[in-house]
């Protein structure tokens, strides 16, 4: 085929050195070891630590949705809180006592109302029960609103009525 | 049925082969002794992943890798391939065993050859790898690893007429 046959089996007429005996040796306790386990490096080993590290990472995975679920609890009281306080007052103070109790007095809380005179009428000086000193008798026609603010879905719900308020005033001669 | 490689027979697959091994390896470390610990540790490698035992190019790809990587830990540089060839000193110990003058003579002629050249030769003659399976090894073309073959044949024919 070529002109290097004869080369060719000159060269394969040389014999590479032979390995020790030593190194049979090696190689067989070098299996028998990964056999038995024992070997740090081989697969077993490898597979111990990826399980391990796999623990780990779901123990910490867990670990940090627990602390989000306890932070996302306490943000949300502690936003309940700061609207309950954050309402108007006298509102919240005047407000009539059957309609707290309509509510949901968990979930909604006081935002505040209103009260609006839309019309103030004088009917002009009357003597009250026979009183001799006249008084200025003055009709007020009102509407009063309340609102209530769920702080959690953000439904809100207002109640208005409206509402008539007579007033005497006492006039003075001169 | 093909050859798979079990704890039963290693040691004769390992007689067979192991020659050859510890020439391919001796082509980058310095010592026999070296050369032993390079194929120990790609057969072990190679054996206890239960390659087939016809897949020799994997085998002789784990050594050369270890072989290179040993070099890299020796010299502290981690260079290219071809820089570590390059680098590697003239080896001492005999790599074969010499039986009169014309096979020194012809060993040291092997000695001389090109890195690139002489390990192509080291896997055709001596592991009796084919070309299809020299070029899986060295990651080269079997074109390549032919031409390389041929020039290496043509440089030991000239270095050994006589001036």
């Amino acid at each position: 085929m070529n002109d290097f046959s004869e080369l060719e089996n000159e060269l394969r007429k040389l014999r590479p050195a032979r390995p020790s005996p030593v190194l049979f040796q090696r190689i067989g306790e070098a299996l028998e070891n990964y056999r038995a386990g024992a070997s740090p490096a081989g697969q077993p080993g490898r597979l111990l630590y990826t399980w391990w590290s796999l623990g780990f990472g779901l123990a910490a995975a867990a670990i940090l949705v627990v602390f989000a679920v306890i932070n996302f609890q306490s943000t949300h009281e502690r936003r309940e809180a700061i609207a309950a306080s954050s309402a108007p007052q006298p509102e919240t103070r005047t407000l009539p006592r059957g309609m707290e109790q309509s509510t949901s007095p968990g979930r909604f809380v006081s935002a505040g109302g209103a009260h609006v005179v839309y019309n103030a009428r004088d009917e002009g000086l009357h003597f009250a029960n026979g009183s001799e000193r006249p008084v200025r008798r003055v009709r007020y026609q009102t509407e009063q609103t309340w609102r209530w603010r769920n702080p959690e879905t953000g439904a809100s719900l207002r109640v208005s009525y409206p509402s008539e308020e007579i007033m005497l005033i006492p006039v003075s001669g001169q | 049925m093909e050859p798979i490689a079990s704890h039963e027979n290693w040691k004769n697959c390992f007689s067979e082969v192991a020659p050859g091994l510890l020439l391919f390896a001796r082509q980058w470390v310095h010592s026999a002794a070296d050369a032993e610990d390079v194929v120990q540790e790609a057969f072990v490698k190679f054996w206890r992943r239960n390659h087939n035992i016809d897949n020799r190019a994997l085998l002789y790809s784990a050594v050369r890798s270890i072989a290179l990587d040993f070099v890299r830990r020796d010299i502290r540089r981690a260079r290219r391939e071809t820089t570590v060839f390059s680098e590697v000193e003239p080896a001492i110990e005999p790599h074969f065993e010499l039986e009169d003058d014309t096979q020194s003579a012809l060993a040291a002629a092997v000695d001389c050859l090109p890195c690139d050249q002489r390990e192509v030769l080291v896997l055709k003659i001596w592991n009796d790898l084919t070309f299809s399976e020299i070029a899986g090894t060295l990651g080269i073309s079997q074109n390549t690893a032919a031409s390389r073959y041929r020039y290496a044949l043509s440089n030991l024919k000239k270095s050994l007429q006589p001036q």
